[in-house]
């Protein structure tokens, strides 16, 4: 080895969802990150979307705090516009090579008032908008980008190409314009990598028979998402951009550039396209006001991931129609619209006309990211995607440098925040010996103590250059506020936000003993964190603080009308004035952490969770119900990547052994729990106490028993599992047999289990493929309804067609028909192509049987954590928090979550430890701040509060009968105190007092 | 049919056996009263205490608001109303479900006295009953009254006369309801103007004098504080501010919000017999309108703003 | 000749109204400067007294708004706010509160337009109601002094 430094610093490349969740966590458990992204601004494909399946959540409601948070890390170095050059060095110790381009703003001035973009002259496709309206040569590339700073686009910049204009620099208030600026080359010193750099939509510009290119009506899917998007470019109206009428019709066209290897060499399934087609069909639906007829046309509905395949049957309830149909041919139409020619199921020629067609385009790796790969030594699959194992989903084939998201292969997003977590689990497992030697920490004195002292409010009231000023009288608003009760001083200042102001601010809380503090200026939601900072620095507890937003929702909104708008500005700045008087100092506590983790559940989530937690130096407890590790993957043959599963527990589990972090309780369940995040005491049944500071819980599943099909009744019908332990066991019936026959969906996707248990699919395809290849003479049926062989694993189902496996789709109302007579299993199916009815006359039937949840009411009841309706454990966001439980400290790994294939169990195991670190790296934690206190004396322990709290952070002390608030626990939403009766709860720093006092202001 | 005298030697002879078994420390129910017409509570802690223990159509009180109040084993006399804010009072702990137990009776409807007394202005010495009938006699005279048309308001659409569901005991033959509250005063008042609306329902509450007698009597209001008490902020004006009035019988209505029985008791409180319950009942109509819910049936509810539906309706947010 | 100009109480949720109406302003989207905005952390956290003390104190008019169903930052805030929300609208309008003078909204952080369309609208509807006459106070003793 060249050296045995080790760096604490880790390079996440790509700013999107995954690469801002890896960048999150690292820095949450003690290393310093670079987060590259190649764009000005962080944010990625996700910033883009308008909603997110299956929730219909509101996709930049959802990641904006997530940039801001990434944005205002201490420990996070965001280096926008910049490109990855070169990676030298090793595991532990790389050096690597950036080139940071020219923004030509300097983002310590830019205030992002947009007066440049106001003037700018030129006009350039908007990218964002996926091209659908223009932008300017001087830009923000989005509304709520992070960092919100403007630049310029050297390609089209009179300035910067031709040297006239210039009209940027003139116009703008702070001077943040500077042409002059260069590009430089700087190299990071890191531990390791991670490379998230995502996927471009494929484009279907080579497709003659979509008539993409030349018909505006035929748009992409991302394309109609920003058309149904509120920031798009008709700001969520559905309209023909040929015409801007409404459509009367839609038609999606699925699979376009993805399961094809004639016209687009994309033989994978791009994973996300059937659902992000319903919904996209299902919000078009609700933002026409009339009945808009939607058409998806598809091969296979591949809903598979938690709640999608009710998604898809509440689509179909809302009257969208879906045709099981490839397209072959769209012709235009005279109006603007389209007709397809397709062949039915049945096997019929057929035409429909729409108004608009959407191309449901896969998800393909840019040739720059290929160039990267090759470049940087890494092994890439055929379809360019970068190449892992099962066992180790996020390491590549470089040791040192991992990924998260779309490089590995096409996923949705909490596939990829995932693996996001477990890249970072991952990337730092060589590191934890130096974990926080790179980070920064912020040191603010001490806050004054100012008890007993009357309020004295000081008041600074911004011209923000003149995007208030221009509009508001801002000194009449300063001489209003002079007036106001408690207001001790009060002035205006160019830029509140200004290096120099914030000094300013620092002196006169000093010099004046202020002791609250308003500033009438932008928004809180963007300026409070720094404004804050400021009193702290200033020794003044940052809670005493209170925001005007006169800019964004006055002077902005109201330029028509300045007088009108000054007095808005005095009735907001009075009514900060009011409840700042009433504010109060809050304080943090610090509690301390049991650095160790207890695991529920010993088979492969559990005991990855636990080593793991033992890469960083964290010592977990494993408990198992059964005799031995391992569950339910003991039962398994191999991996859809043929890997075999036996070899690797055995290596797993020995591993476990020999580590001397891990203690593994066999034949024991949760008996008792008490405590909180960073304090739990769980009692188990042998007795045995565990202290812990965090818990995962990894309890799997089981295969359900199927009532149908004879199982149960003929041997020759088994389960999946069955099937593979005889594999496994090299069964010489197995070996001797002419005839396999597959069902799949048994007891999936029915009404009473409408769900979709993920890995049938592609268990099935995976075992017919080693049955042929042991035998090409054996004849394998698969009767299935949507062959859901997702991402990569599409390949398998190709193997199996071409090694002769006969797929025969049938539909739920006309299920298989099994029977037997003697010796001879008839199994009886209706083929719709044919139209006829075939006998299959198998030697073994194996039945995809529903995987099922192990229903852990008891234990979910134990540490307060919910349960969805199929009995999964449900966890704090669908999207963004997909090992969290809402509750703290709690986290949850493998399919006890929802079933899983290996891979995506691994890469959630790490995930949670991931997450897991992030609590336990911090010997205390603090907590408080804005959170809810229970005054005892007016609780009547009614038990509202308790059951509202969506947190479980209330609960009822045993000993005085009376809700006490957990503050580690208390997120600050306030819902209990306003659901209490008699006023007993109160949320600190939006008090009754204070929020009354505003109303009061306000009028 | 059971009669009244039966039902009152059945809840002394139950009452005798529990307090004798440990069972309860206290039993809860009514003794005649001083005048004519009227039950008193009754506390039973004796054998002896029990013989005075009685049943009528005149008990209309609803002895569930004692419970909160007693820490120890208690048994309570209960109509199905009565039984429905105990559970409520379980639900919400402030009781303790192992040291309740209901005596529940059959109950064919509590009469409204001062209806009775308003159409007999001659003083009444003695009321007695049988199932149909109430006999008032007073000095030489004597007079018959059809129960059915002196029941109180809210018996008449009492979905709960025995609280056969919850009660550990039922005496008495099981009562089923007259009808069920329709509401269609209310739906018709929600076709008129907002004006005749205001007027009607400020008409209700202007002779309020801010008593609280029926917060008092409420089973339901049990809080240390009350929202009218507060002075930071303060919630409400302590003068006799129209508004101030008004407001605090929304308040109360809101706070008793899928969670009043119609047991009438704020009513019967009221010194001004103001028709507290009119309140009361346009939400009532609502959470069940919307929610389907009906307070204090089954021991394992979840009061409607405690909980949630993700697709609850609610069509008036944009 | 000048028509009546309502003053409106909102109260908006941080993470999503709170934030269309940060994005209405960044997108320059007017709309009458009517209202006056309190800011929640989450609707979840609206006490249904505030609603009451804003007409007591002669707001013409109350505005609340926040997350989309199921878009609530925390996670259930404003499913039971929906639910305070139902039983407030339905009692304020069944004693005789006029139509209009009471509007709630859901809108995301992404939806400026919606923000503008309805701050317009609720201005409209509210303005249409006159004066709030009826639900105020006869006299206005507060003050700040009194809350304080």
């Amino acid at each position: 080895m060249a050296s045995n430094k080790v760096v604490g610093a880790v390079l996440v490349a790509g700013g999107g969802v995954a690469g801002m969740q890896a960048a999150l966590d690292l820095a949450n458990a003690g290393y310093y990150v670079y987060m590259v992204e190649k764009s000005m601004a962080i944010g990625g494909r996700m910033s883009q979307l308008d909603k997110t399946f299956p929730t219909n959540d509101c996709s930049m409601c959802i990641i904006s705090p997530k940039l801001v948070e990434v944005g205002r890390h201490i420990n996070i170095e965001l280096l926008t516009l910049t490109d990855i050059l070169d990676i030298q060095g090793q595991e532990g110790d790389f050096q690597v090579k950036v080139r940071r381009n020219p923004r030509y703003i300097d983002m310590s001035k830019c205030i992002a008032c947009g007066e440049c973009t106001k003037k700018c002259p030129v006009k350039v496709d908007n990218d964002y908008n996926e091209s659908l309206d223009k932008r300017k040569a001087v830009y923000v590339q989005y509304a709520q980008a992070v960092p919100l700073k403007f630049g310029i686009d050297a390609q089209k910049c009179l300035m910067l190409t031709k040297g006239k204009c210039g009209s940027c620099q003139k116009v703008c208030p702070a001077k943040a314009v500077d042409y002059e600026q260069k590009a430089e080359e700087i190299t990071l010193g890191v531990g390791a990598v991670i490379l998230a750099p995502g996927f471009t939509p494929y484009k279907p510009k080579d497709f003659e028979t979509y008539r993409y290119a030349d018909n505006p009506n035929v748009m992409t899917a991302l394309e109609f998402e920003r058309l149904l998007g509120a920031t798009g470019p008709s700001m969520g109206h559905v309209v023909r951009s040929s015409d801007h009428k409404e459509p009367e019709s839609i038609a999606f066209l699925q699979c376009v550039g993805s399961r094809d290897v004639n016209r687009a060499d994309n033989g994978y399934c791009s994973s996300v396209c059937c659902m992000y087609a319903i919904k996209e069909a299902i919000i078009a639906k609700e933002h026409a006001k009339y009945d808009l007829k939607v058409t998806v046309f598809y091969m296979d509905i591949r809903s598979f991931g938690k709640d999608f395949e009710r998604y898809y049957e509440k689509a179909k309830e809302k009257g969208i129609n879906f045709v099981r149909s490839r397209i072959h041919t769209v012709q235009p139409k005279q109006d603007g619209g389209v007709r397809l020619h397709y062949v039915t199921d049945h096997g019929q020629s057929a035409t429909q006309d729409f108004d608009m067609a959407v191309l449901s385009h896969g998800l393909v790796i840019t040739g720059e990211t290929l160039d990267m790969s090759y470049k940087f030594g890494l092994k890439t699959d055929q379809y360019h995607f970068a190449q892992t194992t099962s066992f180790a989903p996020v390491a590549l084939s470089r040791p040192g440098i991992y990924a998260c998201g779309v490089y590995t292969g096409p996923k949705d997003i909490p596939s990829s925040v995932m693996e996001a977590s477990a890249a970072a689990a991952a990337a730092s497992s060589k590191l934890a010996s130096a974990r926080g030697t790179l980070t920064k920490v912020v040191n603010v004195p001490a806050p004054v103590d100012i008890s007993g002292e009357p309020p004295r409010v000081g008041v600074f009231i911004c011209h923000c250059g003149i995007n208030i000023a221009g509009v508001i009288d801002v000194p009449k608003v300063v001489e209003f506020a002079k007036t106001l009760p408690f207001v001790e001083y009060a002035s205006n200042t160019m830029f509140a936000c200004s290096q120099d102001n914030q000094e300013q601010m620092v002196r006169l809380i000093k010099e004046k003993r202020l002791n609250r503090i308003v500033v009438s200026a932008c928004s809180p939601r963007t300026h409070e964190p720094l404004f804050m900072e400021t009193l702290a620095a200033a020794g003044l507890n940052k809670y005493l603080f209170e925001m005007a937003n006169i800019r964004n929702h006055d002077s902005w909104v109201h330029a028509a009308d300045p007088a009108e708008a000054t007095r808005k500005a005095m009735d907001m700045t009075e009514m900060a004035v009011a409840k700042a008087a009433l504010l109060v100092p809050l304080t943090e506590n610090v509690i301390d952490v049991a650095p160790s983790a207890l695991v529920i559940g010993g088979g492969v989530a559990g005991l990855n969770t636990a080593l793991t937690l033992s890469d960083q130096g964290f010592k977990s407890v494993v408990v198992e119900k059964d005799a031995h590790l391992g569950g339910i993957a003991n039962r398994i043959h191999s991996t859809a990547k043929n890997e075999v599963v036996a070899d690797y527990l055995e290596q797993l589990k020995a591993k476990v052994e020999a580590d001397q972090n891990i203690s593994v309780v066999l034949g024991a369940e949760v008996e008792k729990v008490e405590g909180f995040v960073g304090n739990f005491e769980t009692t188990l049944t042998t007795g045995e106490a565990v202290k812990h500071g965090v818990t995962i819980i990894a309890t799997g599943a089981k295969e359900s028993k199927p009532t149908e099909y004879l199982y149960g009744q003929n041997p020759k019908v088994v389960t999946h599992l069955e099937f593979d332990e005889k594999i496994k066991a090299k069964d010489e019936a197995v070996a001797a047999a002419g005839t396999f026959a597959f069902i799949q969906c048994v007891g999936s996707r029915e009404p009473e289990r409408m769900y979709c248990s993920k890995v049938c699919c592609t268990h099935t395809v995976h075992t017919a493929v080693h049955l042929k290849k042991n035998n090409p003479e054996a004849r394998v049926f698969v009767l299935y309804r949507d062959m859901r062989t997702y991402a990569q694993k599409e390949d398998i189902y190709k193997e199996a067609r071409d090694l002769g496996v006969i797929f025969i789709r049938y539909e739920l109302e006309s299920k298989p028909k099994v029977t037997a007579a003697g010796e001879v299993l008839n199994v009886l199916v209706h083929d719709p192509v044919s139209g006829r009815d075939i006998l299959i006359n198998p030697d073994y039937l194996v039945l995809a049987a529903a995987i099922v949840s192990g229903r852990e009411h008891e234990l979910a009841m134990k540490y307060k954590v919910p349960l969805d309706g199929d009995g999964w454990f449900f966890e704090a966001h669908q999207k963004l928090r997909p090992v969290d439980f809402a509750t703290d400290g709690m986290f949850m790994a493998g399919i006890c979550h929802y079933p899983k294939p290996m891979d995506e169990v691994v890469a959630q195991a790490q995930a949670a430890a991931a997450r897991a670190v992030t609590v336990l790296t911090q010997p205390r934690m603090t907590v408080g701040g804005i959170v809810a206190e229970i005054n005892q004396a007016k609780c009547s322990s009614c038990g509202v509060c308790v059951a509202v709290c969506p947190f479980s952070a209330i609960g009822i002390d045993p000993e005085k009968g009376k809700a006490v608030v957990n503050e580690a626990m208390c997120k600050g939403c306030g819902v209990c105190a306003s659901s209490c009766r008699s006023d007993a709860p109160s949320l600190r720093g939006f008090t009754n007092a204070g929020l009354f006092a505003q109303i009061a202001a306000a009028l | 049919m059971m009669s009244l005298e039966e039902i009152s030697q059945k809840i002394q002879a139950s009452a005798k056996r529990l307090l004798a078994e440990g069972r309860a420390e206290v039993v809860i129910g009514y003794r005649r009263g001083t005048t004519p017409l009227t039950v008193a509570p009754h506390f039973a802690r004796t054998a002896e205490d029990c013989d005075q223990l009685v049943w009528s159509s005149f008990a209309k009180i609803n002895l569930a608001t004692y419970l909160p109040k007693y820490p120890g084993k208690v048994a309570l006399v209960a109509k199905g109303c009565d039984a429905r804010s105990a559970v409520g009072q379980v639900v919400e702990n402030q009781v303790l479900r192992e040291n309740l137990y209901i005596i529940g009776v059959a109950c064919n409807g509590m009469v409204d006295v001062e209806r009775i007394l308003a159409g007999e202005p001659r003083p009444a010495f003695e009321a007695t009953e049988d199932q149909a009938t109430i006999k008032l006699s007073g000095e030489g005279w004597i007079t018959s009254l059809a129960r059915e048309e002196v029941l109180r308001r809210n018996c008449r659409v009492c979905v709960s006369r025995t609280p056969s569901a919850t009660a550990d005991e039922v005496i008495g033959d099981q009562t089923e309801p007259l009808s069920a509250d329709d509401f269609a005063d209310l739906k018709e008042l929600a076709g008129r103007s907002p004006a005749d609306k205001l007027a009607y329902f400020k008409g209700l509450v202007k002779e309020c004098l801010r008593c609280y007698a029926c917060r008092n009597a409420c089973p339901l209001c049990y809080c240390p504080v009350c929202f009218v008490d507060e002075t930071r902020p303060q919630w409400l004006g302590k003068s006799q501010d129209e508004m101030d009035t008004f407001t605090f019988h929304v308040l109360r209505a809101f706070h008793c919000a899928g969670r009043c029985t119609s047991c009438g008791a704020c009513e019967t409180a009221c010194p001004m017999d103001i028709k507290l319950r009119e309140f009361n009942r346009v939400l009532e109509s609502e959470v069940q309108k919307d929610w389907q819910y009906t307070p204090g049936l089954t021991w394992d509810q979840k009061p409607p703003l405690t909980t949630y539906r993700p697709d609850d309706e609610a069509e008036f947010i944009k | 000749m000048s028509q009546f100009e309502p003053k409106i109480v909102a109260f908006f949720c941080n993470w999503c109204t709170y934030g269309a109406a940060d994005l209405a302003g960044v997108s320059r989207l007017d709309y009458p400067p009517n209202f006056r905005v309190v800011r929640l952390p989450c609707t979840g956290r609206l006490n249904p007294k505030y609603i009451l003390e804003a007409f007591k104190l002669g707001a013409d008019g109350v505005w609340v708004s926040g997350c989309h169903p199921g878009d609530c930052h925390y996670i259930s805030g404003n499913y039971y706010a929906r639910r305070k929300f139902v039983l407030l609208h339905h009692m304020l309008e069944a004693i005789g509160l006029e139509p209009g003078r009471l509007n709630f909204s859901w809108i995301s952080s992404a939806e400026a337009t919606k923000f503008q369309e309805v701050a317009k609208d609720v201005v409209e509807k509210v303005r249409a109601c006159g004066p709030n006459i009826n639900f105020r106070k006869a006299e206005l003793e507060l003050g700040l002094s009194e809350v304080a």
